[in-house]
């Protein structure tokens, strides 16, 4: 994961790789796609996304998720970076059924979080291998628990942040962020990639 | 008493058979590819070959930069994946490839040939040279102009292959090839079973003794097919990507000959086929039109200011006038987006068409029924297109995206029905590159070979 791209990871276009004072003096990721992808992402007006979704969002989790293109995590790493660095809270990302995780062969949110260099914990487990998405908004709101701590999990009094790639109704975060709670945690935020 | 035992389902042989499939893929019940494996009727090759070096067994990749290194959860190591053919569903080492081993499908040996259709004198001559290398299991080259009627004389040595029981693959660069290609052949061979393969394509049943898709389809063969036939062998992805070639050259097998069909063969290929047929005139029998070159200076400055430059407003103004549909050809999609809005304080009808368009077919089927008056274009819409009395320009033919087989194929749009064999071809340019004068002596040179003084 370490290799700089040549070419956009989304069009395949090369990538016109200017060095700018910017880029040798701080710390950024070298870009990964091309300006004319890049801008058709729309960032979020709420503070707890990054980008709103849409139809370049659309083609973007299907051909990370469905397609299993494991490199597109690095896509938005200089933003989630940003984002995250400076937190104080723990940053828990919300896990996978670990038979779909198997399936998908690796984990979306904990990808990101890896290829953005953001240090994160699990404590959670999914129970169900349903998804959300499956299920209408009605649905939604009245499922069953769908996370449970795991067996060692140690919940202290501190800070957590929930990371997700996407939130809709918000059934997901809200779910696992009472698991949290009920374990003893002070305080629970919750921050996604997509607003749905 | 039940039957123990276990039956093949012919419907597993029909599917697998010359294929190279991802096992986790595959639309069959588990149990039953457990139990071909274990017959040793499906093989397993892994899904990405790590020595000497990294390289795709689907589709032949071996650049670096098109593989990815990951965590993977289902074998807790480390995994490569092949970014180079995601789209057809993943490939990493960890997944297994199948392919079919097992007694062979049924192939018929009856293929009636319902065609009425009257070849020329040449294009006879070149599909009876074409019919002697399919007998003698030869390669050959067919050269031929733009409208010459490629598709014609094929059908006399696909019906022989047929039904000496070989299996056929036309393969053409573009799926607007493929979907204008299905139904012609479908046509002329009522009773064969023919597929069609493109990005999208429905799922179809039984053994197909014929097989149209596109190069990147071919990816998904492996030794499946006796006769392998390339159409328009140098349009853009082939030229352009190394491992369609060797695509080619995997779906086939060892000894199936190769019979590639261009309107514009490069040094290359002339050089590696010994079998060669030309024709050098149109089924209608009338000179290919000769492009003529128009300066256009600055045209992009212009079209920045938001003007149209006067001699292309000029042509398209006449083209209007005389009611002809034409054809605006454009390098870039940022200069099509800005010349839209100018073409159309023309004309409101006058619509733009480039790759990404969804609607793409839509409106080539508009400016053929005559619905739209004109369209602007990328080189999307260099090839396959016959639309009758059409008028071709390209504006800024210096652009090193207008090679001269672009060019040449452009061209070959303009003429093309009988009634009107004669067009207007003009390549507005700022400056005139190699390239074009390549292609207009090409034309030329073609011409003087179809009618020698």
């Amino acid at each position: 994961m370490k290799k700089t791209e040549i070419f956009c990871l989304l069009c395949a276009q090369p990538l016109h790789l200017v060095p700018s004072w910017k880029s040798l003096l701080f710390n950024y990721f070298p870009p990964c796609i091309c300006d004319k992808c890049s801008a058709q992402f729309q960032r979020s007006s709420m503070p707890t996304a990054l980008y709103q979704y849409n139809d370049a969002m659309k083609t973007y989790l299907h051909q990370y998720k469905f397609l299993q293109d494991v490199a597109l995590a690095k896509v938005f790493r200089q933003e989630i970076h940003a984002q995250l660095k400076r937190q104080t809270a723990t940053i828990i990302p919300i896990p996978m059924h670990p038979q779909k995780q198997q399936e998908r062969t690796f984990s979306h949110t904990e990808e990101l979080l890896k290829a953005a260099k953001i240090p994160y914990i699990q404590l959670l487990a999914k129970t169900t291998r349903e998804t959300q998405s499956s299920k209408n908004r009605a649905q939604r709101l009245q499922s069953a628990p769908l996370f449970r701590l795991l067996p060692q999990a140690h919940v202290e009094r501190k800070d957590y942040l929930l990371f997700d790639d996407i939130e809709t109704t918000g059934t997901t975060l809200r779910h696992a962020k009472q698991v949290l709670l009920e374990a003893g945690a002070q305080s629970v935020r919750t921050f996604t990639l997509i607003n749905g | 008493m039940k039957y123990k035992g276990w039956l093949l389902p012919p419907a597993m042989r029909d599917f697998h058979e010359g294929r190279i499939w991802l096992r986790e893929h595959t639309a069959f019940a588990k149990q039953d590819i457990q139990r071909a494996i274990d017959r040793k009727y499906l093989h397993i090759i892994e899904g990405i070959q790590t020595t000497p070096r990294l390289k795709c067994n689907r589709c032949h990749n071996d650049k670096p930069q098109f593989f990815t290194l990951f965590d993977c959860s289902k074998c807790q190591r480390q995994c490569v994946y092949c970014r180079h053919c995601l789209s057809m569903g993943r490939v990493s080492s960890c997944s297994q490839l199948i392919i079919w081993r097992g007694p062979k499908a049924y192939r018929r040996r009856q293929h009636p040939l319902r065609w009425t259709g009257q070849l020329t004198e040449l294009q006879q001559q070149t599909a009876d040279e074409l019919l002697e290398s399919v007998k003698a299991r030869r390669s050959h080259l067919i050269s031929a102009v733009c409208g010459a009627g490629k598709t014609e004389l094929l059908f006399q040595s696909v019906h022989y292959a047929l039904e000496k029981g070989l299996r056929v693959c036309m393969s053409a660069p573009r799926t607007d090839v493929v979907l204008e290609l299905f139904p012609r052949f479908q046509k002329v061979f009522p009773q064969t079973i023919i597929h069609a393969y493109y990005s999208g394509a429905p799922k179809q049943d039984g053994y197909a003794q014929l097989v149209l898709a596109t190069t990147h389809q071919l990816y998904r063969f492996e030794q499946a097919f006796d006769v392998m036939i390339i159409d328009e062998a140098d349009a853009f992805p082939y030229s352009f990507d190394k491992t369609l070639a060797s695509a080619v050259q995997k779906a086939k097998t060892a000894q199936a000959p190769i019979y590639f069909m261009t309107a514009t063969p490069s040094q290359t290929l002339l050089n590696d086929f010994k079998h060669c047929s030309f024709i050098a005139k149109r089924y209608h029998n009338k000179p290919l039109p000769v492009p003529r070159f128009t300066a256009l200076w600055r045209y992009e400055k212009s079209l920045q200011r938001g003007k149209l430059p006067r001699k292309l407003k000029e042509w398209t103004e006449e083209r209007l006038a005389k009611n002809e549909p034409f054809l605006i050809f454009v390098p870039k999609i940022e200069l099509l987006k800005m010349a839209t809005p100018l073409f159309q304080k023309l004309h409101d009808n006058i619509v733009a068409v480039h790759a990404d368009d969804a609607e793409r077919k839509r409106k080539v089927l508009q400016l053929r029924d005559e619905e739209i008056p004109g369209l602007l274009t990328t080189t999307i819409l260099e090839r396959g297109i016959t639309i009758k009395n059409v008028q071709v320009a390209v504006v800024g033919a210096e652009s090193t995206i207008f090679t001269a087989s672009a060019l040449i194929q452009i061209a070959g749009r303009v003429g093309r029905h009988e009634a009107y064999a004669d067009g207007d071809v003009v390549f507005f340019h700022h400056g005139v590159t190699l390239a074009m004068d390549e292609a207009r002596e090409t034309i030329i040179y073609n011409n003087k070979r179809g009618f020698p003084q």
